[in-house]
């Protein structure tokens, strides 16, 4: 399942996860976010327990979006222990995302 | 739901013709994408020597020969350019601007870009640097954008992007004069560097310097990587095995996009090898 951030709850959600954590920053407008968004899902099912998955809107919540300087989306950051140890810009298939993943799990 | 082909070819030079044709023969519903000339680079060709069985024809001979193969064939080139192509699992869905097709298979032969990409282009892709306008535009809402236009059809985009950003230079890689709205200030310049620290700060051109929060590269094709992201690339070419197997299950490549030598055989024998091996892939994946 992933689950939908903002601005507001998005340090105790992120910054305080005892596993890794995975954030997908998207907007409604953007063609690749749509492609992106059901690869995520998928890939948050079969890692389910292993990593937390959120997906935040950056229109909506532009402090964390200009916290984090989102110059394209998608992005997708992996945080673990509060910072982020990774991201990758853009869409990717399943399994580029899980080997991405796997590396922090 | 959108119509789902068995074999999407993108590209409708030597390679892409010869996978359509080959997979055409055993009964596969194909689509292949591509332009009226074929190729840019057959119709160029003043002599080709080394294609068998066709000594000393010219580049616009063989062109007819492909076309009217095709004819025979039935098979309707797409003239359409794709500008994504997104693996997502079970498919893939193949982006025009905002229409989508969808294939069990892909082929790609796409031929090789020759540009070679700006300094600091990669260094800050998704940092400032982007290659879709009309996509990141709203993040740069209120902001100074610099679009670097390799053809006329980047114009549109510089268009757009004006409606939305406080500022927008356009720097035009063609020679033909630009058509842009009145607020977009055109700078007729080379440009030597995109220059930064954590994210891009300034375009640097040899006469000037200019400073900007966001950097679009708009070019003709779209290097492999960027069209289909996920794909693996090695030297600049799409990375093939044997069997023109990319490293994306159901994704192929053929032709001079998967490297030296660029000739024709190579390409035709190629693109015939990664149609079967797209067949073989369907019927394997039908059975599960």
């Amino acid at each position: 399942m992933v689950e939908e951030i903002k601005d507001i709850n998005f340090s105790e959600s992120v910054k305080e996860s005892s596993t890794p954590v995975v954030v997908d920053f998207w907007a409604s407008w953007c063609g690749p976010c749509k492609m992106l968004s059901p690869v995520i899902e998928e890939v948050a099912s079969e890692l389910e327990g292993k990593a937390k998955f959120f997906k935040i809107n950056v229109d909506e919540n532009p402090v964390t979006a200009a916290q984090f300087k989102i110059g394209s989306i998608p992005t997708v950051m992996v945080f673990k222990d509060g910072s982020v140890v990774e991201q990758f810009i853009g869409f990717r298939p399943k399994d580029t995302i899980k080997d991405v993943l796997e590396k922090h799990i | 739901m959108e119509h789902r082909y068995d074999i999407a070819i993108i590209g409708s030079g030597p390679a892409g013709i010869s996978a359509a044709i080959n997979a055409k023969i055993r009964n596969k519903d194909i689509i292949i994408f591509g332009n009226e000339e074929l190729s840019d680079k057959l119709i160029k060709a003043p002599k080709i020597s080394n294609y068998i069985g066709f000594p000393d024809i010219t580049g616009l001979e063989l062109k007819s020969k492909f076309q009217n193969h095709l004819d025979i064939m039935g098979i309707n080139i797409t003239f359409e350019k794709i500008n994504s192509i997104y693996a997502m699992g079970q498919y893939f869905a193949l982006a025009v601007n905002e229409k989508m097709y969808e294939a069990k298979a892909v082929v790609l032969a796409t031929g090789v870009e020759y540009t070679k990409p700006l300094k600091g282009e990669q260094e800050f892709l998704g940092r400032g640097v982007g290659y879709c306008a009309t996509c990141d535009a709203p993040l740069y809402k209120d902001k100074t954008v610099t679009v670097i236009g390799y053809n006329k059809e980047a114009e549109k985009e510089a268009n757009y992007v004006s409606e939305l950003a406080s500022k927008v230079y356009y720097i035009p890689v063609y020679r033909e004069s630009p058509n842009l709205k009145d607020n977009v200030e055109v700078i007729q310049d080379k440009v030597l560097e995109i220059y930064g620290t954590d994210k891009v700060e300034r375009v640097v051109l040899k006469y000037k310097s200019i400073s900007t929060d966001g950097v679009f590269v708009l070019k003709s094709s779209i290097a492999p990587d960027q069209l289909m992201p996920g794909l693996i690339l090695e030297a600049g070419h799409i990375k093939v095995d044997v069997n023109m197997r990319t490293n994306i299950e159901g994704c192929f490549a053929a032709g001079d996009c998967t490297g030296k030598p660029y000739q024709y055989m190579k390409a035709v024998g190629q693109g015939q090898i990664a149609a079967l091996n797209a067949v073989s892939y369907l019927d394997k994946s039908s059975y599960s």
